[in-house]
């Protein structure tokens, strides 16, 4: 008995070590970053590493909400004119290509899971097959297309390549969210007169909304870090994102930490929230996603 | 009466194949202009001399590709992504598996453990990349101090010198933002294993790694498939984090990378168009072999 009781608090204890691993290697980096963005400079270049810190400072932030700021003793121009503009072009187009995104997935899907029409399963294997395509192998006509069509760094030409890229995965997800209902409430509806269209919009969709919040999610999370779309489709300020802006920080011979990692907090903050508060969603939908 | 009725009926049904029609038509204008026909043009292009810095699109036949395989520099980019693709996908896979494992035993706080799984997905890659190039500063990031502190490493750290390390050290920010996907997807395929196999399998006498090997790896091996593919393809795929760590070194240059630089750096668009080529086909063809493997390997007959 005494055996069986070590084994199992040696199970216990071998369990509680993983999951104390699983969280730092997990959440320890962030919890570095958010350290890094609270410590003075000083205590960054010091020999030893500052697990908290020890003088919290808000220089950083300051560096980037100020309108003029310190750096190396000198006042130099505020990042913040460029720094707001990236946060609004990211917020612009992750928004627009996650609504345009779920909004034509809802139908879609809702035609592939429940309509007949000719060509049905061709196009949904083709259209799902493009997951497997990167989008970067497209990525040089498509530029060749956004020059011709004026669209090239602005917000319409951005968003419509985001809704290209995570359009498939979209589809994919709402389809079996759809499928996984049950067909009498439909029926049901049907014959109470309701026409398809009302009796989708006002019945189905509200009984789907886990799994088209699921969706929007993903596709929010995929368009906010996007990075090597818009360093080729957004050059300039007018529609360039932070994944694009913050490595601009990092100069050739100069690297201020505590500046990136403060501007790296504040892009994961809509990560963070969504996380914190939609997890459930997000992980349902990754899972559907994946197993069918 | 009867006609009324075989009205309704064609109203309802009869339009159903136009709505259906309707509703894939914005996704079928979205997906073809965007993605399909520019995946022809990729094709038909990669065997023309396409380049804004040029009049004229003479057709050249294979000559891109030729020019590939005798490229130095873009063997070396294909040999990184290869090692990225290995040690991206074992320890993903791995890591990933031990993870869902202890996601499916942990009972108490099991909510806040998977959010905390999930958070490095999330993150936006180049914010990833960011910190971890800051937890890799040879002079005060946190890698050298807890090296130095443990005392593994004694005097200055030249991490960034040695190739094989630094490769070691982008896969390793890669594995950190896409083990969470590999672990949701196992975890899914973990909790659809009905408990009672593995009440029958005990009463049988089976220890806890035989149950392993003939319950829980049989019965997963599709989630297994599809982490392995994805796991294949974005590694395939690496650009983000090989590109803030270390910008164009062709140390840890990748075939995306490669594709970048030639296309808009150096603006040879054909060129590009017949790397990325093979770079799909490629990752296509890996993630292919394992679905077929696995398929094998583990179908019950």
């Amino acid at each position: 008995m005494t055996h069986r009781n070590f084994a199992f608090a040696g199970d216990k204890i071998g369990t509680v070590v993983a999951v104390l691993f699983l969280l730092v290697w997990s959440v320890g980096p962030i919890y570095w970053s958010l350290a890094t963005s609270f410590t003075s400079p000083t205590d960054l270049v010091s020999a030893q590493p500052h697990f908290w810190p020890t003088h919290m400072t808000l220089e950083h932030y300051a560096k980037l909400f100020g309108s003029t700021s310190m750096s190396q003793g000198n006042t130099v121009a505020s990042v913040w004119p460029q720094f707001s503009r990236a946060i609004i072009n990211s917020v612009i187009t992750s928004v627009a290509a996650t609504l345009v995104t779920v909004a034509i997935a809802a139908f879609a899907a809702y035609a592939f899971a429940r309509m007949k029409f000719p060509g049905r399963n061709v196009l949904f294997f083709v259209v799902v097959g493009t997951l497997a395509i990167p989008a970067y192998t497209v990525m040089i006509p498509l530029y060749r297309l956004m020059i011709a069509l004026h669209l090239v760094d602005t917000y319409v030409g951005v968003t419509l390549i985001y809704v290209s890229a995570f359009l498939p995965l979209a589809l994919w997800l709402m389809r079996s969210v759809y499928q996984s209902m049950p067909l009498s409430l439909e029926e049901a509806a049907w014959m109470d007169g309701a026409g398809r269209i009302y009796t989708l919009v006002r019945i189905v969709m509200p009984l789907a909304a886990p799994g088209l919040i699921a969706a929007a999610i993903i596709t929010f999370l995929n368009a906010w870090g996007q990075f090597l779309v818009p360093l080729v489709f957004s050059p300039t300020l007018t529609t360039k994102p932070l994944t694009v802006l913050i490595p601009e920080f990092v100069s050739r011979n100069y690297v201020d930490y505590g500046l990136i990692n403060a501007a790296g907090i504040i892009a994961i903050i809509p990560p963070v929230l969504v996380v914190l508060f939609l997890n459930r969603f997000l992980v349902s939908g990754l899972m559907a996603g994946a197993t069918k | 009466m009867a006609s009324a009725l075989t009205r309704e009926k064609t109203r309802r049904f009869g339009g159903e194949a136009s709505l259906g029609i309707a509703f894939v038509i914005p996704m079928v204008v979205i997906m073809g202009g965007l993605v399909l026909l520019p995946l022809l043009s990729t094709m038909i292009d990669s065997v023309y001399n396409v380049s804004p810095m040029r009049a004229g699109t003479p057709f050249v036949g294979f000559k891109n590709y030729i020019d590939l395989f005798n490229n130095t520099t873009v063997n070396q980019s294909w040999r990184n992504t290869f090692y990225y693709v290995v040690l991206a996908v074992v320890l993903e896979t791995a890591g990933g598996l031990a993870t869902a494992l202890l996601l499916n035993k942990v009972q108490i706080g099991r909510r806040w453990l998977l959010a905390a799984v999930v958070l490095p997905w999330c993150l936006p890659p180049v914010v990833n990349a960011v910190v971890w190039m800051w937890i890799y500063n040879p002079s005060y990031g946190l890698l050298t101090g807890v090296l130095h502190s443990t005392g593994l490493l004694t005097g200055p750290t030249l991490f960034f010198n040695n190739r094989y390390v630094m490769l070691f050290l982008v896969t390793l920010v890669h594995v950190w933002r896409m083990m969470p996907l590999t672990a949701v997807i196992l975890l899914a395929a973990l909790q659809s294993i009905p408990k009672d196999l593995y009440q029958a399998a005990r009463l049988d006498g089976a220890s806890s790694f035989k149950c392993f090997r003939l319950i829980t790896l049989p019965l997963i091996s599709g989630g297994l498939a599809i982490a392995l593919s994805q796991s294949t393809v974005f590694a395939f795929n690496l650009f983000d984090e090989a590109w803030i760590l270390n910008r164009a070194s062709l140390d840890t240059r990748t075939v995306i990378i490669q594709v970048y630089l030639d296309a808009f750096q150096n603006l040879k668009f054909s060129l590009g168009m017949a790397l990325s080529l093979l770079a799909m086909l490629a990752s296509l063809l890996v993630s292919l072999f394992y679905v077929l493997k696995v398929y094998r390997e583990t179908r019950f007959d």
